[in-house]
């Protein structure tokens, strides 16, 4: 009956208390308060019940609750849930009950209503707590004093002052915390000289330690500007917690007076107190400081000046750039390279100039470096730079300019690329020129409707509410959209309230891909196709080209995957000599399926053995490359079968079938399973498709699966084949 | 490197600063790199603060530095601390690693220790931090770092109060993939940000359980100090599934889904967007039980939304502008960018990031190398402190279950003396800071 009666005074979450889950931090109606105050006073309530009153009135409670939550707070097992109540109710009435408590309450209690006071800051509870600063029980003592320090008022600083004398270990810890805490109100409330006395006192003490570094850190920062003078005394001290408390304290400092204290008083410091006082200039990032930072990178110590060239990138100041040139020929290499990694990480057009410029310095070393600090830091603009430079007498220089225009020009340099590789005369040269065509060729690239085939497309959550989305892309492909927007507008919300991902696997310029993005997001799954007047140039340039260039024209043909370039390569291949051999390997090596025809007959008809070879190689690569259906990629490299002898060309087989999800390419593959040169790779194959097959073709799967189990030693084939078998015995 | 020794070693300064005192490391920057060797005068004096799984892992970490040295464990529960003492012994070879059971008898007698890794629950993380600094010792500390505003602030204020070296694990400042992402934003690659997102733990919810475990027998003081074990919080019988990590998810001892994954992530976000002094503002509620979905803004418009789904790994984030976006999360080989061109300059962002802040993309290696340098780390007391209170503030915005508008210079919310009563909790005797 009575538990029936307090039943009716419990709100509902106070009722669902106890074992069952009750979201008890929703705060409960204001109205609530008398039935929680109820609950706290009547003697059949259980502990829980109590604390569950006390935690919900630390939310609503007022005035009115404070009398049964100050009658608890002598309660060993109830005082802390009181002051968790009364601590956040904001009403005078509160300090009141709490003073009354620290004449009552006992032990450990005790040391919790001193706690609340400190939080409270009730000014009002000073005598009484200062009176506890020699209580004989340490935690009341101590309690006391970062209450008092809380409290902050001069009456609490004055008693903990007259407390430090003589104290030791905790205690004396506890009154300096109080003393510190004090200081920094003082700080906050404009009073900084009472903050000053306090942190002067504390800065010259003997210990503790973490005291000292608080009160030179304190003394410094509540003096304002004139906190200087004491970084500039700091600074030459022996005494490390003196010294590492008055840098750290300046990195808190704004302003040129403080980075010049750092920095003028860095000269004649140790090593170790140099390298902290350079590290702080260096987060301090101000630029004033350059002079001294370049006077102790330019010699002394090494780890010094080491730790001064590391600064510069950091204050990211221009001055610094010619320092770590001139140290770029520092004859010790740690020296040297460390100049080149900061140069390298300088930021700004100042040093970007700095850079350009050491290309006009006629030394060929510092040109060359002058070039590797282009392409380091991605300098942009520096084309006119670099062309000039491809006319310059050593070839070094020439090469790496040639082959950085690869990175930098557009098309419009590239006819005089064109004439570069023709007029090339050295391997070096002719490479970098390659280089640079093709890395033009490809940043000139624009995608291309046309030759897009869209396999698959995936809309929807990770959690697999997703939708088939291939006819909508494939429509919108057919539309002429080149960009396909992941977006709910175009293709339903297969799973609200969740970011979606569109997942697209395609075949664009004959190159199969998948590609996702998520929601909100576009694809591009086009092809990114060479402008023809780039090829145009390429092609009639084969003409003009020796030997070694027209080789390195076909290369930089190849790369762009265009069918111009596949014309020019098959026309070079149906020549003579060693541009015909190098042509009939890059048919053999083309990355589309649009070279198929060609290997195909290569393979059945070249009398060349070696070209045989890589002509089937070629065509088994390229059959799954091709736009048909599985069946067709399969019949096409059965046809192949008679001429794959070779292991290798065996094994090249399997990884192609291991791309065709189809039980006769399983079956196919299992065919290979008993031949010790060639059963690792059906194994790999064999999992590859039975993981796309294994809910259509169950039995084939299975089968497949319990032999690769005996075949494979590798682990972790084994795991998916058993995963895979699994799914079809499923 | 120098070969000059340094002018005066840290256990040198011990000497002539009295045996008693316990001192921090002397900079012994120009011994550090010597062949990688640290003479053992030398190395940062480590003990650790409940270490379980978590603190395993974070040992794994700091125990193949060569400037370390772990010394001790202290934990309430034995079984904890001798499976920390054993991976410590295990990897000097001997069984010098001293146990603890009661964490200011360990600080106070251990003044030879610089510094603490702390890998505690959530509800220890801020007192076991400010007691630590308060010793003299820095300190590595596990995140979630703080349970309330009010906790973060005075850990905030004891690490500048001592003048230690203070550092949260949000680990992911210092990894490349996360490193690049933040950089693309702060270096305005991505044109203007307007929108950030971060990943928020997919399991539990904002709200929180209240309920207690069914009592069982205490197990004897030596095993499992239960009243040590709570700290702070309010009291509660014992039950085993708490102490072997079923604290999660109760109010006393968890910051909710939100805070689980969003000390990281927000962290990571508020850097991103030059908001790491500073928290949200605004706070959207949202009609579900996780907070997936809450919009929160910055004081400069940036908005955060907080997230359950869009990555491929945990604690992603993704930050978009008007010129891009790049996203990333645990266990991509390379961020996702909006264009691929964006990652060619991946080694060049992140080089020069660590270039221009001095900081190694090693959470740990940054932390040992403040304590030398007494620098502030990438993840200090501020950082964890401010993105923390975003956390804070989102889940008071769940729990009153509507918008909320918070002050971060004031530290309160604005108008709003009931989401006010959310900012502290009465700490219990004798836990009390």
């Amino acid at each position: 009956m009575r538990n029936k009666q307090i039943l009716l005074v419990l709100s509902a979450a106070v009722i669902l208390a106890g074992a069952m889950y009750t979201p008890a931090q929703t705060v409960p109606p204001k109205q609530e308060e008398g039935k929680l105050i109820a609950v706290l006073k009547s003697a059949d309530a259980t502990r829980k019940d109590k604390h569950d009153a006390c935690r919900q009135l630390a939310l609503i409670g007022t005035k009115a609750a404070v009398p049964v939550l100050a009658s608890l707070l002598g309660d060993e097992e109830m005082s802390h849930m009181a002051r968790y109540a009364l601590e956040p109710i904001p009403d005078p009435a509160v300090d009141a009950a709490l003073r009354e408590a620290l004449g009552t309450v006992k032990g450990k209690p005790l040391v919790g209503v001193i706690g609340s006071v400190g939080v409270r800051a009730d000014a009002g509870a000073v005598p009484q707590v200062a009176g506890m600063l020699k209580n004989s029980d340490p935690l009341v003592a101590q309690a006391a004093a970062r209450a008092l320090g809380g409290i902050g008022t001069p009456e609490a600083v004055k008693a903990l002052e007259g407390a430090l004398p003589g104290t030791s270990g905790d205690m004396k810890l506890c009154i300096c915390e109080g003393l510190l805490r004090a200081a920094e109100g003082f700080v906050a409330a404009g009073k900084n000289p009472d903050a000053v006395a306090i942190y002067d006192r504390l800065r010259k003490l003997d210990d503790p330690h973490q005291v000292r570094s608080g009160g030179v850190r304190g003394a410094i920062l509540a003096r304002g500007p004139a906190g200087v003078a004491l970084i500039n005394e700091y600074i030459k001290s022996s005494d490390y917690i003196l010294f590492s408390a008055a840098i750290r304290a300046s990195s808190e400092m704004p302003g040129e007076a403080v980075t010049k204290a750092l920095a003028d008083g860095m000269k004649g410091l140790s090593t170790d107190h140099q390298l902290v006082v350079l590290g702080t200039l260096a987060v301090r990032r101000d630029a004033t400081a350059m002079p001294q930072i370049a006077e102790a990178a330019a010699s002394g110590d090494k780890a010094v000046r080491l730790a001064a060239m590391k600064a510069m990138p950091a204050i990211g100041d221009a001055s610094a750039a010619p320092i770590l040139l001139d140290l770029l020929n520092d004859s010790d290499r740690d020296i040297a390279n460390a100049a080149q990694e900061n140069l390298a990480a300088m930021e700004g057009p100042k040093v970007d100039a700095a850079v350009l410029a050491m290309l006009d310095s006629g030394q060929t070393a510092r040109q060359l470096k002058g070039l590797e600090m282009i392409e380091r830091r991605r300098m942009t603009n520096v084309t006119a730079a670099l062309m000039k430079a491809t006319a310059d007498d050593d070839e070094a220089v020439r090469s790496a300019a040639i082959r950085l225009l690869g990175s930098t020009a557009g098309a419009d340099e590239f006819p005089v690329l064109v004439k570069l590789l023709l007029n090339a005369e050295s391997a070096s040269e002719i490479r970098s020129a390659e280089q640079a065509l093709s890395g033009v060729c490809s940043r000139q690239a624009q995608p291309a409707a046309g030759g897009l085939v869209i396999h698959k497309a995936v809309y929807g959550a990770a959690d697999g509410r997703s939708a088939d989305v291939t006819a909508k892309v494939a429509e919108l492909v057919k539309s002429g959209q080149l960009s396909i927007t992941a977006s709910n507008a175009n293709f339903g919300d297969p799973a609200e309230g969740t970011v979606k991902q569109l997942t697209v696997d395609y075949t664009a310029g004959g190159v199969r891909q998948t590609a996702t993005v998520a929601e909100g997001e576009t694809l591009t799954p086009a092809a990114a196709v060479t402008p023809k007047p780039l090829l145009d140039q390429l092609v009639a340039a084969l003409d003009k080209a020796q030997t070694p260039q027209k080789a390195a024209l076909l290369r930089v043909l190849r790369s762009t995957k265009t069918p111009q370039a596949l014309d020019a390569v098959r026309s070079a291949a149906r020549g003579e000599g060693a541009i015909a051999d190098e042509a009939v390997s890059m048919l053999c090596d083309w990355p589309t399926a649009e070279a198929l025809p060609d290997v195909l007959k290569m393979a059945q008809t070249a009398t060349d053995e070696r070209v045989k070879v890589l002509a089937l190689r070629g065509a088994i690569r390229m059959i799954p490359l091709q736009n048909i259906s599985e069946q067709d990629k399969l019949a096409g490299l059965k046809k192949l079968l008679p001429m794959v002898q070779r292991n290798q060309d065996k094994q090249l087989l399997l990884g192609a079938l291991g791309n065709i999800a189809s039980a006769d390419a399983l079956a196919m593959i299992m065919s290979y399973m008993d031949d010790p040169a060639t059963k690792n790779e059906a194994c790999f194959a064999a999992v590859a498709v039975a993981e796309r097959i294994a809910e259509t073709d169950k039995a084939a799967v299975t089968e497949a699966m319990q032999t690769v189990i005996k075949t494979t030693t590798n682990q972790a084939l084994t795991r998916r084949a058993r995963q895979v078998l699994n799914k079809a015995r499923n | 490197m120098s070969e000059n020794k340094p002018t005066l070693s840290r256990r040198a300064f011990l000497r002539t600063a009295g045996a008693l005192v316990a001192a921090p490391a002397i900079v012994p920057a120009t011994v550090f790199g010597r062949d990688g060797k640290v003479p053992p005068s030398e190395r940062i004096i480590f003990g650790g603060i409940g270490i379980g799984n978590r603190g395993t892992h974070d040992l794994n970490w700091m125990l193949p530095e060569p400037d370390v040295q772990f010394v001790a464990v202290c934990d309430p529960q034995r079984a904890r601390a001798a499976a920390a003492k054993n991976v410590i012994d295990t990897r000097y070879g001997n069984k010098d690693c001293k146990l603890y059971h009661n964490t200011p008898q360990f600080l106070a007698e251990r003044t030879d220790i610089d510094a603490v890794l702390s890998t505690t629950g959530d509800r220890w993380h801020a007192l076991a931090a400010i007691m630590a600094m308060r010793a003299g010792k820095d300190i590595f500390s596990e995140k979630p770092s703080c349970m309330t505003v009010a906790e973060g602030r005075a850990v905030v204020e004891t690490a500048q109060r001592y003048g230690r070296v203070y550092q949260a694990g949000m680990q992911r400042l210092s990894e490349g993939n996360f490193a690049f992402c933040d950089e693309m934003a702060r270096s305005g690659r991505l044109g203007r940000i307007h929108t950030v997102r971060a990943h928020i733990a997919p399991w539990d919810a904002a709200e929180l359980r209240h309920d207690w475990l069914p009592a069982e027998p205490l197990p004897p003081k030596e095993e499992v100090d239960w009243d040590a074990w709570l700290g702070p919080c309010p009291w509660r019988p014992y039950n085993a599934a708490y102490v072997r990590g079923g604290w999660r998810g109760h109010y006393d001892f968890h910051t909710s889904c939100i805070g689980e994954w969003g000390a990281h992530t927000f962290a990571s976000c508020q850097v991103a967007i030059g908001c790491e002094r500073t928290a949200a503002v605004e706070y959207h509620y949202v009609n579900n039980d996780s907070g997936d979905g809450m919009v929160t803004v910055f004081e400069n418009g940036i908005k955060m939304v907080l997230q359950r789904e869009g990555w491929r790994g945990s604690c992603g984030v993704r930050y978009e502008g008007t010129e891009g976006w790049v996203a990333c999360a645990d266990g991509y080989s390379q961020p996702d960018v909006s264009n691929p061109a964006m990652l060619s300059d991946f080694k060049k962002l992140v080089g020069d990031y660590m270039a221009r802040t001095q900081r190694p993309m090693s959470h740990m290696r940054n932390f040992l190398d403040c304590i030398k340098s007494r620098h502030k780390p990438v993840a200090d007391e501020e950082v964890m402190h401010y993105s923390m209170a975003t956390v804070h503030a989102a889940n008071v915005c769940m729990w009153l279950k509507r918008d909320v508008r918070y002050d971060p210079v004031k530290e309160r919310f604005v108008n709003d003396p009931d989401a006010d009563r959310f900012l502290s909790r009465a700490m219990r005797e004798p836990w009390i800071y």
